[in-house]
């Protein structure tokens, strides 16, 4: 249908000059603030964290850096502000999901809240997640129909058929041009989650080649910006094979949540015993390493113990970890209709116990 | 509507017209645009209704339901107006209207002996009605009286009346009227109708209203009609010869403009023309099947909802072949649609289901329609309400991306506004009532409180008093005649500043910096808002003790209507 194509390109237009009017506005208000309260949050992390605009020093920190992703991104940021205020801290990273797909909070590089993120002070990561299906057809007559783009996406994606994607958001990125960490096609070797892994016919060297495409495409867009964080399901035996090599990799990142008892195949598993049998292969690696989504449910143990031991294992056994992003979403339905609650706010000892943690840190 | 000048010259006003005939082409472009501006609301629709739009879910259930509910509103218009059909005229003979009746260019004068009949012998026999009330001044008898007088096809004219006023008899006599005395009858206008149709015997029935002033040849462009046997009322054009004189006049004559003209044809086309507003004309046989004219505060529609049910048909014409007063005053407009709102949801709620199994599909679609237009209240008070509580507890109807939302809605309404403008070369007097209408829509809106309270009455099943439209401007307290909309003002203003406060000083930064541009949005919103409640502020204000000293009479100290 024709209408669909002309609405596309005036939707396109009229997003792109809303989103700088938007970003305009927001600019000024923020400056307004900054004089209401006398001062900013971004003077207050620049203080704390004065390399954090260094992608030089983002690539090899020395010294912890933690983050949040709360389950209001991007549309609020309350979720984020209420755990920042009850924690009395400020979280140098700040990280939130995309998915690929013609939806429009999917069709562009996120700029207004990576801008946001920005002017706060922090540093974003995006967790880019190939959804090839979220394309629109009409759109999009060079790509199969959304049931058959799933099986082996990877190796489209290597062989170039996303490019009209990645290459646009590529050149937004290299436009920003301030740090970011990309965590692309995050848990590839899980087959029971992600239409990317491995159950839809997608082989380590397809992944590797997906990565290294899209990796191109960014370093031909100068997108050098980024910083790119390769995050394997470590639970899931050789997910070593998925790794594309240290030219390609800036950090290795995996997620470390605890379910508890709430799923037939979970049980309560401290901290140490997720970790411990993959952390040599992701240490023999030679990046920073990043807990990209780190919490604990409440259900079949103590979750208070769980973080503390947790720090405590980071500290005593884990010291290539560098870096630890809460997982703080209180409704995922990723799993059942019945939402799982991961904030580390749900009683005053386990908020305390991060807190200290946290302010040890600093 | 046009300047002025054009409502100066009354050898202009007081003149035949007739809307100008459908050439084909102009179906042609109608049928594009039409066809255009479905498919913008099939896109527009199939984007709205996405889960992933949802935000706050029982106020998207809201916002949608005004939006829709306007959406509905332009469609009906669509559909009527795909529909328009003009009745052919009658022929020179004054028979049967001939299906290929004679062209007449709306701008050539009156149709000389076209279509008339001049012997009793040739067709049926006509009365006219009209009837007067307490507190209606004289010299407005005086001048329709005359004017009836001077209708050409020959005719009793009645006065029915309950004044209790030996003047009102003896002005009956002067001009050649039958004076009804008809007191203490209870049904207001209509029983007043229905008394007199006992004391009468003509065939044909002309129901004129008092402050309407007929045009000579009014019963010769609708008697023809009545030839078929199964028609049993002919509705002619309304129109206003006092438009000028004040804003509120402008406003609410505006606001009939597209129904007299193309949106009325196009009814005709699908057979569910309405008696509704002024000079109806109905076939006595027809009434009597009904058990005489309906009462009620909307008493035309319930004749007609009855009319239609019974099986009669019905005609509109489209001519100005008379003209009369519309309320010039902020107060008796109120007053009007209080009274017009509260007795259509009687029709709604008590005549349409009743009548809903004998009606034709488009009757049924029709009264619907009808029955509805009022809950422009309701939807009002939506919008009105979704900003101010976007802006104190941060709750968000939708979560759409403003630059979507432009994109799917503005080709609904571009097309929208250009079927309305393209539609308008079919009005009754293209020259005094084509334009954008602003001034019918800014108070239409502005009297959501109106229109809401009707409902309100309407649902408790509260009566509301029939009192005859005003007939003169009066003046009323600012501060009562204003109240409504300047709470409106009062309370955006205050949200509006709080919400400022609040983001200066208490939201945290982040917070703020991300949800900069859904408040200027929703503060946009607001402003709309203020805007549209400025035509009845300025109402109020122009209609106030305060500023019209002299010259109109003040009003009752009765409760306002909204």
């Amino acid at each position: 249908m024709g209408a669909r194509r002309y609405l596309r390109l005036g939707y396109d237009s009229i997003e792109q000059r809303l989103a700088r009017v938007g970003q305009t506005m927001s600019d000024s208000e923020g400056t307004a603030l900054e004089k209401t309260r006398h001062g900013s949050r971004r003077d207050e992390m620049q203080a704390l964290f004065p390399s954090l605009q260094s992608r030089a020093w983002l690539a090899h920190p020395n010294r912890m850096l933690f983050g949040a992703y709360d389950g209001k991104m991007p549309d609020s940021f309350n979720g984020f502000t209420e755990l920042e205020s009850q924690l009395q801290y400020r979280f140098p990273i700040v990280s939130f999901y995309q998915a690929w797909g013609d939806r429009p909070d999917e069709a562009h590089f996120p700029l207004r809240t990576i801008e946001t993120i920005d002017r706060l002070g922090s540093v974003p990561m995006v967790t880019w997640e190939p959804w090839v299906r979220d394309f629109d057809s009409t759109l999009r007559p060079n790509l199969p129909p959304p049931a058959e783009r799933e099986y082996a996406s990877l190796a489209s994606i290597a062989r170039g058929d996303y490019d009209f994607y990645v290459t646009a958001w590529a050149r937004e990125a290299a436009q920003y041009g301030k740090p970011i960490f990309i965590r692309f096609a995050h848990e590839m070797n899980d087959p029971y989650r992600y239409p990317w892994g491995p159950q839809n016919g997608n082989r380590p060297d397809d992944f590797i080649a997906a990565w290294k495409h899209v990796h191109l495409i960014f370093q031909k867009m100068n997108a050098t910006n980024v910083l790119w964080v390769w995050s394997p399901h470590i639970s899931m035996p050789w997910f070593e094979y998925y790794y594309p090599g240290a030219e390609w990799v800036d950090w290795v990142g995996t997620g470390v949540l605890n379910y508890g008892d709430v799923a037939q195949w979970s049980r309560w598993w401290t901290f140490h015993q997720i970790i411990e049998k993959a952390y040599p292969t992701l240490q023999k690696l030679g990046k920073p390493i990043m807990i990209t989504e780190f919490g604990s449910l409440t259900s079949g143990g103590d979750a208070v113990e769980w973080y503390d031991h947790a720090f405590h294992d980071m500290h005593d056994k884990y010291a290539g970890i560098r870096g630890v992003v809460f997982f703080n979403q209180p409704r995922d339905v990723t799993l059942s209709a019945q939402p799982l609650d991961w904030s580390v706010m749900q009683s005053d000892r386990m908020r305390n116990t991060v807190r200290m943690v946290l302010t040890h840190s600093q | 509507m046009r300047s002025t000048r054009a409502w100066q010259d009354d050898s202009e006003i007081f003149r035949w017209r007739r809307a100008k005939p459908i050439a084909r082409w102009e179906r042609w472009v109608l049928g594009v645009l039409l066809f255009l501006g479905l498919q913008s609301v099939v896109v527009f629709a199939l984007w709205w209704f996405r889960a992933e739009h949802v935000g706050n879910l029982p106020l998207f259930v809201l916002l949608s339901f005004a939006t829709w509910y306007g959406i509905s509103r332009m469609l009906v218009g669509w559909y009527n107006v795909f529909h328009i059909e003009q009745p052919a005229l009658p022929d020179p003979e004054g028979r049967t209207p001939s299906s290929a009746g004679p062209r007449v260019n709306a701008a050539v004068a009156a149709p000389a002996d076209e279509g008339v009949r001049h012997s009793i012998e040739d067709g049926p026999s006509v009365a006219i009605f009209t009837t007067s009330s307490p507190g209606e001044p004289l010299a407005m008898f005086e001048r329709t009286l005359a004017a009836a007088r001077d209708v050409r096809y020959p005719h009793t004219t009645y006065l029915l009346d309950d004044t209790r006023d030996p003047r009102f008899a003896e002005l009956a006599r002067e001009m050649g009227a039958v004076h009804l005395e008809l007191t203490g009858i209870p049904g207001a206008k209509a029983g007043k109708i229905n008394a007199a149709l006992k004391q009468t015997s003509e065939e044909i029935i002309l129901v004129l209203d008092p402050d309407h002033i007929p045009f000579p040849e009014i019963l010769d462009r609708v008697l023809g009609h009545f030839d078929d046997e199964r028609v049993g009322f002919v509705q002619v054009a309304q129109t206003y010869y006092n438009a000028p004189r004040s804003f509120v006049a402008r406003a609410a004559a505006e606001q009939t403009f597209a129904f007299y003209g193309p949106i009325l044809q196009g009814m005709h086309g699908s057979a569910t023309a309405v008696a509704i507003g002024a000079n109806c004309t109905f076939r006595r046989t027809a009434l009597e099947s009904i058990g005489g004219h309906g009462v009620g505060l909307a008493e035309d529609l319930v004749t007609a909802i009855r009319l239609h049910a019974a099986g009669w048909k019905s005609v509109y014409v489209p001519e100005v072949v008379a003209r009369g007063l519309v309320p010039e005053d902020l107060d008796s407009f109120l007053r009007q649609q209080l009274k017009w709102a509260r007795g259509v949801y009687e029709v709604l709620f008590r005549e349409y289901p009743r009548a809903f199994r004998r009606l034709t599909m488009h009757q049924r679609i029709s009264y619907a329609m009808i029955g509805t237009y009022y809950l422009v209240g309701l939807t009002s008070l939506i919008y009105l309400v979704i900003p101010l509580l976007y802006l104190i507890t941060g709750f968000q109807p939708a979560a759409m991306f403003l630059a979507e939302y432009l994109v799917h809605a503005l080709p609904v309404g571009i097309l929208g506004v250009a079927i309305y403008r393209f539609m308008q070369r079919w009005m009754c007097d293209p020259e005094r009532e084509r334009g954008w209408h602003w001034r019918g829509t800014l108070l239409k809106i502005g009297c959501w409180s109106v229109y809401l309270k009707a409902l309100m009455l309407a649902l408790g099943n509260v009566a509301v008093p029939y009192i005859p439209t005003a007939k003169e401007r009066r003046t009323g307290n600012f501060w009562r005649l204003a109240a409504v909309p300047l709470g409106v003002v009062t309370l955006s203003a205050a949200t509006v500043a709080y919400a400022v406060m609040q983001r200066l000083f208490v939201l945290s930064e982040a917070e703020v910096r991300i949800t900069t541009e859904a408040t200027a949005g929703m503060i946009g919103f607001v402003a709309v808002n203020v805007v549209f409640m400025s035509g009845r502020l300025y109402a109020a204000w122009k209609d106030s003790d305060h500023t019209r000293r002299g010259g109109a009479t003040k009003s009752h100290s009765s409760p306002s209507a909204g």
